[in-house]
């Protein structure tokens, strides 16, 4: 059923779909970021960013619960991406040092299994350590003065109102913090020593090694970036939507991954946009088609996407050295 | 007896694997895959891939298949063997694609779902057409065929990865597809939505129905031995040939004036018919199909078996399927759990004797294990005797000696998690260090796998297997990244 | 050479040496049986009898699998901590749901285990359908404590085997649409299904009966496990709704779309199905939920809580504890004389007569002996049928009808 246009839904569609477009954006750079250095599918990513959303949700129970936390908001939601972005992105060179530096000179399908093994490790571990239940943020709730009568918490509240539409806080929130960690990862790889031998691993890593960059330390903080940001997604998500549970890192790396590929697997500014195309197309299929063909409606954008522009939006078409 | 004279033995560095290596090129690859050959279960692997000929393992194979239903029961049989049977044959037709001519497909379970969702169109109640198998198969396998040939072609324009996305997508799309969008043809939901499509005739074998799970045993071995003797032609054709050349370079195939597209759409092609014939296979043995039979973990499992086995290997791919199906069902939480207790610390101390060198050591540890045990179950029972007094799940006839080795506290939570976490991160460590302190580490951890095992696994088998299955591929794909018999290779730069 | 030798022969013998001890120890469970159990095998009780328990433990439906899985294992902890002379012991099978292949899988193997006299399960109706065939086959009775699919007992092909304590489909929906439509007098109401086999079943049924009723209904439709962001769906849910049909099972999925709804301005009532009857996850105020007509405040809710729950009440779980009663009572007393039948225990499934003083559930549990109209044999006879809950303001759920 098409429901008839009007300004409202549509102003609705765009704001969802801009604050779920910049976390798929998130996860999306930690894997062209791997794509670019590497060229494997780190499959294990969305997991990645599974544990992140869990460690914040631990970090939000020691403090007290959503409930009833023991310090103020703002230090809290502070502490929980920092906790977060640091165990993921640790987690992310583990993975990196005993799943995939092993099989640097494998065929290229034998990394691509092994990152399967470590999605299906970590995902059942999280089910075995975690249980199978949803665990809520609960942050509607969330630093509310009254939770236990479902007032809504300062999360919630409307920071400005467009044409009806609330734009909540924790969205800006969202907004705010992807727009930084952009800026910052840019920085980084356009100013700094660390991004100048990235870039250059990335471009021929034997030659880089040659010149004597020590690619393994430049791949292991590859890894750890890209899983810090996906540990940072992870919070925003529990932020965002509450339910945390064991199943969530597959779709949404799906979704990172899909974000990464359209915009231009490999490129920082095609990652952001990328995730942002996705989050919105999500978006406007489910608003205006409905629930029974929006899936169908995103991937076949996606697959028409590649098949006209292979190489994706921003990516730079891939030369093949013989 | 002749020693590996040939081959300069070099000592190996511990960490020799985890160093770029720059500039290796295939010959040195090739000696390295020779050497490699000659030692442990690859040695014997190839040992017998060689002594045999095709036709003496296909017998083996075939005669120790047939005699299956004489000593299984009706759920055994059909959770061991047909459905083994179903992973070979999936193997087979994945082996085509990315084993022979080297594409990524990951849609590849959406062609298995075609077919079967196709065979079940054609024989059900859904829209009364009943035909016969002998009609029926024909036409599914080559309509799948088709949809793949369909498929393949973005391959031609696609590098590698892109492809592996592209399909991956078709695959999700499958799904999608099938479950929900479910377009209404004649009045009805064309593939019955979440519902699926239920009663679909059993196999038949020219009017014959094939309604005993030994009958459709036996023609699903009839249909795979076919199959792996129609394979192991085509690889040995002109064909087969050029898909090897494609698959290790596909530039230079181009210059020999190969036409890669097109082998790259007959292989696409090839492929998809025998995941079609699959398909025909699951429907009529399941009876039903629905949307989430065609998900991602059963596309990981089928790439799984290829790839354990070793890519470009039949013999190979009859062995993954072999592994794969038969530790998943063994694992699986009906079994009685004793079962899975004395196998898991078997294959623990199996490891152990692989592992461990020289033989007194080995004495050592598990020495040093079972006194270790002793020694810190009196300790915590001393501090405190709740945390010994939590109960051994199902001990059978262990039951008794483990609870007096192992701590289980009563409550054991919080516990078990810690300890499960713990041995992680000591199982990581141990492959990092090496001489005495690995010795020494080895106890301890070897003691908290006891733990873990017994507070968390017992406890959750059905989580416990996708975990350990997880690390078997992780572990199987750093150890040895082309399979069991397969052939090393390594990128050319 | 010979030192090559020696790690592939000790790897060959211990390989034997397992397939030995693994041959042995499964040889005291299956080498003793005879090779194929059906109907009639006189299978000798003992003193631990086996309930085979099949539930979706991991998989995309994992969080209600579980819950099932617990709290038909809460049954059999209960019964062996109050019987000295009698134990029983259950057999899990993971049916991974939605990949019914494993449901079917689970269903063969618990029939050729000779030692399982009643299965508790599956979950899903779709893996009823696939596992009626092989349970038949070796004459076992199964008790779902959520398959609610009308036809699975109407249309007579599992008669007999097929049990369920969960009201059906057709029992479920038109007590709700009543209620929609009757009770709380609304005319303008969306049905949102979650595209699986439980939620469709209802929605079509309530959407007819809405329908011929002269309301205004619109349909929506959202993978439910798959979904994160609500608020698209929110969207398009228009604001002088009344309000929100949602048959699904994941609560807290339910509670995440209530919020989406009310930050979006939209007061519509939303009206949830069994599944979502979860005071711990799903608590928007003023939603209604139908679900058994329980007492809430029973001990063994609140043993479960404190025990295997976790801290939660996991109440989807608990029919699966109903069916456990049911299977157990059957078994217990087809082994009155030392052995028993499948077919025995079936019959006594059959003859279940549990009063409602002793039923979890809340309502007396007799199967239907002669079918009529929406009740087929397997069906419980009335008065089994749903309450409906309203939640207050401060998430209590309070019986309204």
């Amino acid at each position: 059923m098409i429901v008839a246009f009007n300004a409202e839904l549509f102003i609705q569609l765009l704001v969802n779909g801009i604050t779920l477009g910049s976390l798929y954006g998130l996860i999306a750079l930690g894997y062209s970021m791997v794509y670019g250095i590497l060229k494997l599918l780190n499959f294990a990513h969305g997991d990645v960013y599974m544990i992140g959303a869990f460690v914040g949700y631990g970090v939000l129970s020691l403090l007290g619960g959503p409930l009833s936390p023991n310090i103020a908001l703002a230090p809290l939601i502070v502490l929980m991406f920092l906790a977060a972005m640091l165990v993921s992105g640790l987690l992310g060179v583990v993975i990196e040092r005993f799943a995939y530096r092993p099989l640097r000179d494998a065929p290229r399908i034998a990394p691509l299994i092994s990152a399967l093994g470590v999605s299906f490790f970590l995902q059942n571990s999280a089910l075995l350590v975690f249980g199978s239940q949803f665990r809520s943020y609960d942050s509607f709730v969330l630093g509310s003065k009254n939770p236990e009568f479902f007032e809504p918490g300062p999360l919630t509240d409307p920071v400005f109102v467009v044409n009806n539409v609330n734009v909540q806080l924790i969205q800006v929130i969202v907004l705010a913090t992807t727009a930084g960690l952009m800026v910052a990862l840019t920085l980084l790889v356009a100013k700094t020593h660390l991004g100048k031998a990235m870039r250059a691993t990335s471009y021929d890593r034997e030659a880089a090694a040659m010149m004597g960059i020590d690619t393994d330390r430049v791949i292991a903080s590859t890894f750890f970036i890209g899983s810090l940001l996906a540990g940072a997604a992870g919070v925003m998500f529990g932020l965002l939507f509450s339910q945390v549970f064991h199943f969530m890192g597959f779709l949404a790396g799906l979704k990172g991954f899909t974000a990464a590929v359209v915009g231009g697997i490999g490129s920082i500014p095609g990652a952001m946009l990328g995730g942002l195309l996705v989050g919105l197309a999500e978006s406007f299929a489910a608003g205006y088609l409905g629930g029974r063909w929006s899936d169908l409606t995103v991937f076949g954008i996606l697959i028409l996407v590649l098949l006209i522009r292979p190489s994706g939006l921003l990516g730079t078409r891939a030369i093949q050295k013989v | 007896m002749q020693t590996g004279g040939d081959i300069p033995e070099v000592p190996g560095r511990p960490d020799e694997r985890d160093r770029p290596r720059v500039g290796v090129d295939e010959w040195v690859a090739s000696v390295e895959g020779r050497r490699e050959d000659r030692v442990g279960f690859a040695r014997l692997g190839r040992r017998i891939d060689a002594l045999l000929p095709p036709w003496a393992r296909l017998l083996i194979f075939g005669v120790f298949a047939a005699t299956l239903p004489f000593w299984m029961d009706r759920g055994d049989l059909f959770a061991y063997g047909i459905f083994t049977l179903i992973y070979i044959l999936l193997g087979l037709g994945l082996n085509v694609v990315v084993g022979y001519a080297g594409l990524l497909d990951l849609g590849y379970v959406a062609l298995f779902g075609f077919g079967a969702y196709f065979y079940a169109l054609l024989s059900s109640e859904q829209y009364g057409i009943h035909w016969p198998s002998a009609v029926s198969i024909p036409v599914v396998v080559v309509s799948t065929a088709l949809l793949g040939l369909v498929l393949g072609i973005p391959s031609r324009r696609l590098l590698g990865d892109y492809l592996a996305i592209v399909t991956l997508f078709f695959g999700q799309a499958f799904v999608v597809f099938v479950n929900a969008a479910n377009p209404t043809v004649r009045g009805k939901g064309l593939t019955g939505g979440p519902n699926g499509i239920a009663d679909i005739d059993p196999n038949d074998l020219l009017g014959y129905e094939l309604t005993t799970r030994r009958q459709q045993y036996w023609f699903i071995l009839g249909i795979v031995l076919l199959v792996l003797i129609g394979l192991h032609f085509l690889s040995e054709s002109r064909t087969g040939r050029a898909w090897r050349a494609l698959r290790e370079d596909p530039l230079a195939a181009e210059a020999m004036s190969m036409p890669v597209n097109r082998l790259k759409l007959k292989a696409f092609a090839f492929g998809a018919g025998i995941a079609g014939l699959a398909g025909c296979i699951f429907a009529a043995v399941l009876t039903a199909v629905t949307s989430g039979n065609f998900a991602l973990p059963i596309l990981i499992t089928i790439y799984a078996v290829v790839i354990l086995g070793g890519i470009g290997s039949l013999t190979g791919v009859v062995i993954g399927a072999i592994v794969i199906n038969v530790s998943f069902q063994f694992l699986a939480p009906e079994n009685p759990q004793d079962n899975a207790r004395i196998l898991f610390y078997a294959v623990v101390v199996l490891l152990l004797v692989l592992a461990v060198r020289p033989w007194w050591m080995l004495g050592v540890v598990l020495g040093g294990v079972v006194v270790f045990g002793f020694a810190a179950h009196a300790i915590a029972e001393a501090i405190d005797p709740s945390w010994t007094a939590g109960a051994v799940v199902e001990g059978g006839r262990l039951a008794g000696v483990i609870s007096d080795w192992v701590i289980i506290p009563a409550g054991n939570d919080r516990f078990a998690n810690v300890a499960y976490i713990t041995l992680v991160v000591a199982v990581l460590a141990l492959t990092r260090i090496r001489g005495w302190w690995r010795t020494i580490l080895l106890v301890p951890t070897l003691y908290l796998t006891a733990i873990v095992w017994e507070t968390s696994f017992v406890e959750q088998p059905a989580v416990a297997r996708w975990i350990l299955f997880g690390a078997l591929l992780v572990t199987l794909m750093t150890v040895r990244p082309q399979g069991l018999l397969g052939t090393p290779r390594v990128e050319i730069v | 050479m010979r030192k090559a030798l020696i790690p592939i022969l000790t790897a060959l013998t211990a390989l034997t040496a397992l397939a030995v001890a693994v041959g042995t120890a499964g040889g005291s469970t299956t080498a003793a049986q005879s090779p194929t159990t059906s109907d009639r095998t006189l299978i000798t009780c003992g003193r631990t009898r086996t309930i085979g328990v099949a539930a979706p433990i991991t998989g995309a439906a994992a969080s209600i699998g579980s819950q099932q899985g617990r709290w038909a294992r809460y049954w059999v902890t209960r019964y062996n901590r109050s019987h000295r002379r009698t134990k029983f012991r259950t057999v899990v099978g993971d049916t991974q749901l939605p990949d019914t292949a494993q449901a079917i899988q689970v269903a063969e193997r618990l029939a050729s285990n000779s030692q399982v006299l009643g299965v508790v399960g599956p979950a899903g109706s779709q893996e009823v359908q696939v596992s009626t065939a092989p349970f038949k086959n070796g004459g076992l009775g199964f008790v779902s404590g959520s398959a609610t699919r009308t036809s699975l007992t109407t249309d007579g092909r599992a008669r007999g085997y097929f049990f369920r304590v969960v009201p059906n489909d057709d029992q479920q929906g038109p007590r709700v649409a009543n209620y929609i439509r009757g009770t709380l007098r609304h005319s303008r109401v969306a049905i949102v299904d979650a595209q699986n086999s439980y939620s469709t079943g209802l929605s079509d049924t309530v959407q007819r009966i809405l329908r011929s009723r002269g309301v205004n209904v619109q349909r929506e439709s959202v993978n439910e496990a798959d979904t994160t962001d609500f608020s698209s769906l929110a969207a398009r849910i228009p604001a002088n709704t009344q309000s929100v049909y949602i048959p699904w099972q994941l609560a807290p999925k339910a509670q995440l779309f209530g919020q989406a709804l009310r930050s979006q301005g939209k007061r519509a009532v939303l009206f949830g199905s069994d599944g979502l009857f979860d005071p711990d996850s799903f608590k928007i105020p003023g939603s209604f939920v139908s679900f058994f007509p329980i007492n809430l405040q029973s001990p063994i809710i609140a043993a479960y809580r404190r025990g295997p729950g976790r801290g939660k009440s996991e109440l989807f779980g608990l029919p699966s504890y109903q069916a456990a009663d049911v299977v157990g009572r059957a078994i217990d007393k087809a082994c009155a004389n030392g052995t028993a039948t499948r077919a025995e225990v079936r019959r006594n499934i059959n003859q279940t007569n549990i009063t409602q003083s002793q039923s979890i559930v809340g309502f007396r549990i007799r199967f239907v002996q002669r079918p009529r109209g929406v009740l087929g044999r397997g069906d419980m006879e009335s008065p089994a049928n749903f309450g409906i809950y309203r939640i207050n303001n401060r998430g209590v759920y309070v019986r309204v009808s």
